[in-house]
């Protein structure tokens, strides 16, 4: 032996260190964190839920064609496009006088679990850009930003931590954060901003591929595997670093490789795997990559996860975001999301969970025939398929991107049953004409159902920075269950 | 938009209403009182010694006046019913304030008794509070003791007497290379290299090592780039580059490091701008309406103060920053150089009918003429950032480069830098050091590690420790950035990318030494999920610092990540290739002199075999990598 040996003291020394990480948790973090801004005393509201479920419609879901149906206009050749609000007719919901768009008769059928806000409403920011409003409604802050912002899923996940220890608290479902023209601005909110990499998103991008992330890598067994952690534990142990004492960077990488192996091998896991549930429900959920998305969703939720994202995806002129092409498009997303939000709700309601769940169905801003922004806005018509009259089935469709008025959907977590909120007009512009609900309200509302204060802030570079912007977000009262004061 | 900070500007509204109000109820017929020339000759004279500054019997403090109203010896408005007032005028020598010495006249007990009347007005940030540090600004000469040691050396050594735990032990040559390499030229050293580098009998060797690797200037550039894209935000794909919003300055920050330009003449070009540089200034410009306070101008404000001189402008940018004495018209004096149209003043985003006029931090050193065109005015800011006497700008580089090879700045943290410093000798001699040295980086870099306290054994620290509890006791672990970790990997499994990302310029040279050193390295191709996980930042903000600890997810993905796995497997290949001839024990010893610069020890001989099993293969190999590279001491320098 040479004299990298270390003594018997050292070897218990760094037994008891080890141990002890070995039995922290994930939130034993070193100072350089942000701390709770302190200098005035916020008093957090009582939760309603425990855990969220964001269902993101990427791109720009058009509420005329979903939740807020305006007057239809079948497609004929000839016919003007100014006189267009939707390209689909209104179905009933099992909510008397609440009317919703054809392509969602599943949802219909659980709108008595849930509210529509429909005068969701966000900030004209001029030119659009579609990752730069999602930054703004992810972050709750409009870019640019002097800190790193962070995901309000990183908000929560900061603020009240895992709720199973084995599965991370922050998980974002079916975003390619590759190659595609936003990409990079896609990163720079989905990301923990200034509270750090522990409270980060867990990306998934492949719900069906979701299992890969818990497991081994792919082609090893678990016995490799665990071989492989049974000498790293030991070679940990006879390395020698700097002093023998113990060191808080060298501390941080045993402990979160302790934290992984928990998630890797913990039973939690199976819950990354799809091919676990039952075929009948599976195939309830196997609409797109989203279904599977919301089935993976419910899975972790019932795991104990506690802020999910599921998103369609959002990649410029796919998905939601119609340049072109409008109603065939939208034929198309909602026979992807109908089935499994539908499902999600009743799977939710069936464990039981759903009283304690918030789902909400968001999106940056809706969409109109002929106005891009809001009226008056110098913003650029982006629309690809521009004609006064329907020449051709491409031209029907909403190709511009309207910020006056979108819909958003919140079931569950003590939420008000069968309710809508807001109200927009009836002829365009079909702007807000009723309780308007911005993007600080609306955090504010998931922020205040999870238990966390909108006022909440953290000290960053000696500056407050607060949940919603200025902590000026206020709850929308009116759409919980029980008034909240 | 900008977090504001709404409930501050209420607390300091209504208490800049009390004080007018206060003012304005004293007698009508006396001019105002003037705090500063009439009261505090008072309280100096016959209060400071017990009731300030850490003296306070009784319970009274005069320190700040929150202080003294909390201290309720006074009712505000009211003097005739203060505690202060019946003490200063009682006959009683028991009770008589102050105790001992002469009474106050009957001229001060009228002024203390206006003052009090007038509810305590009381000067801005005055405080009898001493040691409330103010930043220098212009250089300072330093006595450096006398001896024959490194300066550095002789500067600290009292400061490190001091100190009961005092570090006196020297880092053995292998460690010392591993640290000189990874922290000057960010890579791994070759098992020869440190081979010859232990076997090598000569004293001078560690001083020659670092001068060597200092010359290496193709893998000097390729580290520090690193450094520089944070600082500059510089990046080759991302936000702002959709819609021309945006211009790189690669080719310009590649050349003007592997020229190792004088750092004066690198900050002008930067500020007064070539068509390689202007990207810095020009910031990004964002698709559509932004808050006021992140126009491009309050961009390049903000940039230049936090960049050249560790200051936080972006309170002010705002309205009037609350944590230091920087105004809203600070931060637009310096915008207003950049502005090609008049540019008005946005107080938290409202328009204030205003229009800034340029400006520069610190008059004293010299003014901007607003009446200029924008590049004189440029001119003008890029002679007074670099001005003889400006010290805070050598101050706040010298800090940067101290805490990249100690892991602490002298200042903390260094974006801070009216923060005091540990040693301000240090930092003052530094900073000297580097005007002397014609602002030549890699001089000052040479003699920081040419110092015995580089050589030190690395300290450690069971948490980290607060500003206020901090010792200096020799380099601290260091956690590799992304990219030293991914070149380190890269180096090992021979795994290195094929090409470059970033637009390097032409006929650049090569690494010196082995050929194994001249690899495409991490800086140089675009960030990927796995970099990004380990802290590589998208730079859309001016970065100085990256996370010191690994978290869950980044274990994750090097536990089980796609990415990494892969690279880890074809590198038990490529070894495997290398080494099949081999034995057991010489394929160990390998792998530990290229991972971590030392060989195993018995222990650890052992225990590697037993990962390898009875016939070495290329899974197994992996397995090995594996387990080394997740190590702290492999990701950590010590």
């Amino acid at each position: 032996m040479n004299n990298n040996n270390p003594n018997m003291t050292e070897i218990l020394e760094r037994r008891r260190f080890l141990a002890q990480l070995a039995g922290a948790g994930i939130t034993t973090l070193g100072l350089n964190e942000p701390r709770v801004f302190s200098a005035e005393k916020v008093e957090q509201p009582k939760a309603t839920a425990d855990c969220c479920i964001l269902l993101w419609m990427g791109g720009g879901m058009a509420s005329p064609e979903t939740f807020d149906p305006k007057r239809y206009t079948p497609y004929e050749v000839g016919v003007r496009s100014e006189t267009i609000l939707s390209t689909f007719p209104s179905i009933p919901t099992v909510v008397d006088g609440v009317r919703i768009s054809q392509g969602l008769e599943n949802v219909a059928k659980v709108m008595d679990r849930g509210t529509i806000v429909r005068s969701h409403r966000m900030p004209d920011l001029g030119t659009i850009l579609h990752s730069r409003h999602q930054y703004h409604w992810h972050t709750g802050y409009i870019p640019p930003q002097t800190v790193a912002a962070p995901h309000i899923g990183a908000w929560i996940s900061k603020v009240l931590g895992q709720r199973n220890p084995a599965i991370p608290a922050f998980i974002n479902i079916g975003q390619k954060l590759e190659g595609h023209g936003e990409s990079e601005e896609l990163k720079a909110f989905t990301t923990a901003g200034f509270f750090g990499g522990e409270y980060g998103p867990f990306n998934i991008p492949f719900p069906m591929e979701a299992a890969n992330s818990v497991r081994p890598p792919k082609g090893m067994t678990p016995q490799r595997f665990e071989a492989r952690m049974a000498r790293w534990r030991e070679m940990v142990q006879r390395s020698p670093i700097g002093d023998k004492t113990s060191d808080y960077h060298r501390d941080s990488i045993v402990r979160s490789m302790e934290n992984a192996y928990r998630l890797l091998s913990s039973p939690e896991r199976e819950a990354f795997e799809l091919e676990r549930e039952p075929k009948e429900i599976y195939d309830i959920y196997n609409t797109s990559r989203f279904g599977q998305g919301c089935l993976l969703a419910r899975r972790l939720a019932e795991s104990g996860a506690r802020f999910i994202e599921v998103t369609t995806e959002y990649v410029p002129f796919l998905h939601w975001d119609t340049h072109e092409n409008g109603h065939a498009t939208l034929t198309n997303m909602k026979q992807q999301i109908d089935r499994p939000i539908a499902q999600l709700v009743l799977d939710l309601e069936k464990r039981g969970m759903l009283d304690r769940t918030l789902v909400v169905l968001a999106t940056e801003f809706s969409r109109d025939m002929m106005i891009e922004g809001v009226p008056g806005s110098n913003a650029s018509d982006q629309s690809r398929a521009k004609s006064d009259v329907l020449k051709e089935p491409k031209h029907y469709g909403l190709h511009r991107h309207f910020t006056g008025s979108c819909s958003a959907v919140m079931f569950g977590g003590g939420i008000r049953r069968g309710h809508v909120h807001g109200v927009t007009a009836d002829e365009r512009p079909l702007i807000v004409t009723k309780d308007p609900v911005s993007i600080p309200d609306m955090h504010a509302t998931i922020f205040t159902a999870m238990g966390i204060s909108p006022k909440t802030a953290f000290d960053i570079e000696k500056r407050p920075f607060y949940a919603t912007e200025d902590g000026k977000g206020k709850s929308v009262d009116a759409i919980f269950q029980k008034s909240r004061s | 938009m900008l977090f504001k900070c709404f409930d501050y500007l209420k607390k300091l509204f209504c208490y800049g209403l009390l004080l007018f109000s206060a003012t304005g109820v004293s007698f009508s017929q006396e001019k105002p009182l003037d705090f500063a020339h009439e009261v505090v000759p008072i309280l100096k004279k016959h209060c400071a010694a017990c009731h300030t500054n850490g003296t306070y019997k009784g319970s009274v403090s005069f320190d700040t006046r929150q202080a003294l109203i909390q201290s309720k010896a006074v009712v505000l408005g009211d003097s005739k019913k203060s505690e202060i007032h019946k003490r200063i005028t009682s006959k009683d020598a028991a009770e008589r304030m102050p105790p001992k010495g002469t009474a106050l006249d009957e001229k001060e007990v009228h002024i203390l008794a206006r003052w009090i009347d007038a509810k305590l007005p009381w000067d801005d940030n005055f405080t009898f509070k001493t040691g409330t540090y103010v930043a220098p600004l212009k250089y300072r000469e330093v006595k450096v003791p006398a001896g024959s040691g490194h300066p550095i050396d002789r500067i600290l050594a009292p400061y490190l007497a001091k100190q009961k735990t005092g570090n006196q032990v020297l880092v053995t040559d292998d460690v010392f290379y591993r640290r000189a390499s990874l922290d000057i030229v960010g890579l791994l050293p070759l098992p020869e290299e440190i081979e010859a580098f232990v076997a090598n009998a000569d004293p001078q060797k560690r001083e020659k090592l670092v001068e060597e690797l200092l010359r290496d200037n193709r893998a000097y550039t390729d580290h520090w780039l690193c450094f520089w894209n944070d600082l500059l935000r510089n990046e080759y794909k991302g936000t702002g580059y959709i819609d021309g919003g945006r211009k790189q300055i690669t080719s310009w920050l590649y050349n003007a490091i592997l020229n190792n330009k004088p750092f004066d003449q690198f900050a002008q070009e930067l500020i007064k701008p070539n068509a390689d540089s202007e990207g810095f200034i020009k910031g990004i410009k964002w698709r559509g309406r932004v808050n006021a306070s992140q126009v491009a101008e309050l961009q390049f404000s903000q940039n230049i103060s936090q960049v050249f001189f560790g200051v936080n402008m972006k309170c002010a940018s705002c309205h009037d920053s609350f944590i230091d004495t920087w105004k809203l018209d600070d931060a637009y004096s310096l915008a207003a150089i950049v502005s090609d149209r008049p540019l008005e003043i946005f107080r938290c985003d409202k328009p204030t009918g205003k229009n800034a006029v340029a400006g520069f931090l610190w008059p004293e050193l010299g003014s901007i003429d607003p009446k200029l065109p924008k590049d004189k005015k440029l001119e003008q800011l890029a002679t007074l950032v670099t001005h003889p006497d400006n010290g805070r700008f050598s101050r706040t580089i010298a800090n940067r480069i101290w805490q990249k090879f100690m892991g602490r700045g002298i200042v903390h943290p260094v974006d801070m830098m009216a923060n005091k410093p540990w040693n301000d000798d240090l930092l003052d001699y530094l900073a000297s050091f580097l005007k002397e040295n014609k602002y030549d980086l890699k001089k000052l870099i040479g003699h920081i590690t040419s110092s015995k306290v580089y050589q030190l054994k690395a300290a450690t620290f069971a948490e980290e420790p607060a500003a206020e509890n901090f010792v200096f006791n020799g380099p601290m672990l260091k956690r590799m950035t992304a990219e030293q970790f991914m070149d380190a990997v890269w180096l090992v499994t021979g795994t290195a990318p094929a090409k470059a990302d970033a637009p390097l310029p032409k006929d650049i040279p090569l690494a010196t030494g082995s050929a194994k050193r001249n690899f495409v390295r991490a800086v140089l191709v675009h960030s990927n999920m796995l970099m990004r996980t380990l802290g590589r930042p998208n730079r859309e903000q001016v970065v100085t610092t990256r996370a010191e600890l690994l978290t869950t997810l980044e274990a994750l993905d090097l536990a089980s990540g796609a990415i990494f796995h892969d690279i880890v497997s074809r590198g038990g290949k490529q070894i495997f290739t290398e080494l099949k001839d081999k034995n057991k024990d010489v394929i160990i010893k390998n792998v530990y002199m290229r991972s971590l610069g030392r060989n195993p020890d018995a222990s650890e001989l052992i225990a590697a075999a037993g990962l390898l099993g009875e016939k070495p293969d290329a899974d197994s190999l992996a397995d090995l990598l594996w387990v080394i590279f997740l190590l702290p001491e492999f990701q950590l320098i010590s």
